[in-house]
């Protein structure tokens, strides 16, 4: 256990290295290796640990890139970027209070009716944040640059990103060993015999959901930061909620190690193997998620342990 | 003699116009071990889902030592002390053996207490130690049923519901579970079971209910019940006959 935090340590910290040895361009790679992963790793956190699968979580990196820039443009007319510590929290904060009043009802479903429960308020709360004119999704929301002088902007938000992942991978390792991760795991199982076993689903859902999104809003607030100027588009965005859970599925899904290595390969093939071939990069992702699928529904994790388990349905 | 553990009087349950059970009384008392038998779509494990709070009763009442419980939830049950092994094992099948009997340990009765110990404790009264790093899928039938039993019993129940702990096991194994279950009233837990095995049923069990068609028509010690022509008839097959008030 010890050894396996210490190689987290090691593995964190040489990545936040990266910026004193590395090309800006490689260390943009790397940054976005972080914000998958991480976005991954917290989507895990429910889809992977408790078996509810969102196909919506980029409504919480939208949520939390959203609330910063509304602040930002309504009370600061722009500016406050010495503040943008408190609006990612801010953001974060949002993010998890919206999933906590939406996984009341939501998390009532189960299956693939939650995730298609999800799909549907993204698209929803993407739309309104483009056509309530008073929010400004449709035209956009700076946010301002709060890159101090001394450092170049990719390593600044290099910095933040591995930070970020960093409280992820500790939020989910800690979920995995508390009393409530075996919670989760035995909703996922079987939650029925869970209720029996006198795990409390519905809190332990709802929690799951709550810090889930928490994190999510915490990296879209980053991002958003990151990008300097938003809209609907460039947050609520559907390829966000796919990517997360190809991620985890491609590197081990309820695992921690999983979804950082499913964004790790995917990272690698899209922006570095087939970074010059744009229309080919989405075929390339296709090709291999159907043939991951296929040959190792457990994902990279799976092959490498080679569990002797049955062929199991991948999914809600 | 001590508090009951359970009782159940005048309970009822309709599904839309089929009555389930139908006003059945029953007293489960402590450190017993009790029966429920009838043939096929009596309403045993329909009585197990109200005990549990699966299901609300229609009517009628449940208390647990004591307490009234009736239309209390399945978690209710779960931490007030009442377990359950379900008829079709029900194992958590992407864990191994011993992290399905921890979560038992974990949450149950008394939640997170000696973890560790009470898992072990569970493991090895019903002899599955040795698989307790094998996933759970993939168990035979006779290990599936022990770990079914394990984890109710991780749980540090009261009361522990057996439904069909034999059903599927081999004769040896069937002396196995038999051997487990004594044992596990021997620890302090009050049993009550769900079982068509006749050997298991009239070994174990100081008394026994006998429902069909959702009513009680036999109740008594194995012997009593044994004798009664109600439940000869019953099990001879002129249910049929009874049901329609022949």
């Amino acid at each position: 256990m010890t050894t396996r935090i210490l190689a987290t340590l090691v593995f964190l910290a040489v990545l936040a290295a990266a910026p004193a040895f590395v090309p800006p361009f490689e260390v943009r790679v790397l940054s976005l290796f972080c914000f998958w992963g991480a976005l991954s790793l917290a989507w895990n956190i429910l889809g992977g640990f408790a078996g509810y699968w969102s196909f919506g979580h980029t409504v919480f990196v939208g949520v939390g890139a959203f609330v910063p820039g509304v602040i930002v443009a309504k009370l600061f007319d722009g500016g406050g970027a010495e503040l943008m510590p408190l609006l990612v929290l801010v953001g974060g904060l949002v993010s998890a209070a919206f999933a906590g009043i939406i996984a009341w009802p939501l998390l009532r479903l189960r299956g693939i009716y939650f995730a298609i429960a999800m799909l549907g308020v993204a698209q929803v709360t993407g739309e309104l944040s483009a056509a309530i004119e008073w929010i400004g999704g449709g035209v956009g929301l700076s946010l301002p640059d709060a890159v101090p002088a001394a450092l170049a902007p990719e390593a600044f938000f290099h910095y933040i990103f591995v930070g970020l992942l960093a409280l992820t991978i500790g939020a989910a390792a800690w979920v995995r060993g508390a009393r409530f991760g075996q919670g989760l795991l035995a909703i996922r199982e079987d939650e029925d015999t869970a209720r029996m076993l006198a795990v409390p689903t519905e809190g332990y859902k709802i929690a799951a959901l709550v810090l889930s999104a928490f994190l999510t809003g915490l990296l879209g607030a980053t991002y958003g930061f990151s990008l300097g100027y938003i809209t609907t588009d460039s947050v609520f965005r559907t390829d966000f909620s796919l990517n997360m859970i190809v991620h985890a599925l491609l590197g081990g899904i309820g695992t921690i190690a999983g979804p950082l290595l499913g964004a790790a390969v995917m990272v690698v093939l899209t922006q570095v193997v087939l970074g010059e071939m744009l229309n080919l990069h989405l075929f390339a992702t296709g090709a291999l998620v159907v043939a991951m699928v296929l040959l190792a529904p457990q994902g990279f994790l799976g092959l490498w342990r080679r569990k002797p388990r049955a062929q199991r349905e991948p999914g809600p | 003699m001590t508090e009951p553990v359970l009782e159940i009087r005048g309970l009822t349950k309709r599904f839309r116009g089929l009555v389930a059970l139908d006003h059945v009384d029953f007293t489960v008392p402590e450190g017993t071990i009790c029966g429920l038998i009838g043939p096929n779509g009596a309403g045993k494990s329909t009585m197990f889902n109200l005990v549990t709070g699966f299901l609300p009763p229609s009517e009628g009442e449940i208390r647990f030592r004591g307490t009234p419980v009736t239309g209390w939830s399945p978690q209710q049950a779960g931490r007030s002390g009442v377990a359950r092994a379900f008829q079709i094992a029900r194992p958590f099948p992407g864990l191994t053996v011993r992290q399905n009997v921890r979560i038992g340990a974990l949450f149950g009765r008394s939640g997170p207490r000696d973890v560790e110990a009470a898992t072990d404790t569970a493991l090895a009264l019903l002899g599955i130690e040795d698989l307790a790093d094998r996933p759970a899928e993939g168990l035979t039938v006779g290990h599936l049923r022990r770990l079914e039993v394990a984890r109710a019993l991780a749980a540090r129940p009261v009361l522990l519901l057996a439904d069909e702990p034999c059903a599927g096991l081999n004769p040896a194994e069937t002396d196995a579970m038999i051997a487990a279950l004594r044992r596990i009233r021997d620890g302090g837990v009050t049993i009550w079971l769900v079982e068509h095995d006749m050997r298991a049923v009239m070994g174990l069990c100081d008394r026994i209910l006998v429902i069909s068609a959702g009513r009680a028509i036999a109740e008594g010690t194995p012997g009593e019940v044994a004798a009664n022509p109600a439940v000869i008839a019953a099990y001879l097959g002129s249910e049929e006959q009874e049901a329609h008030g022949a």
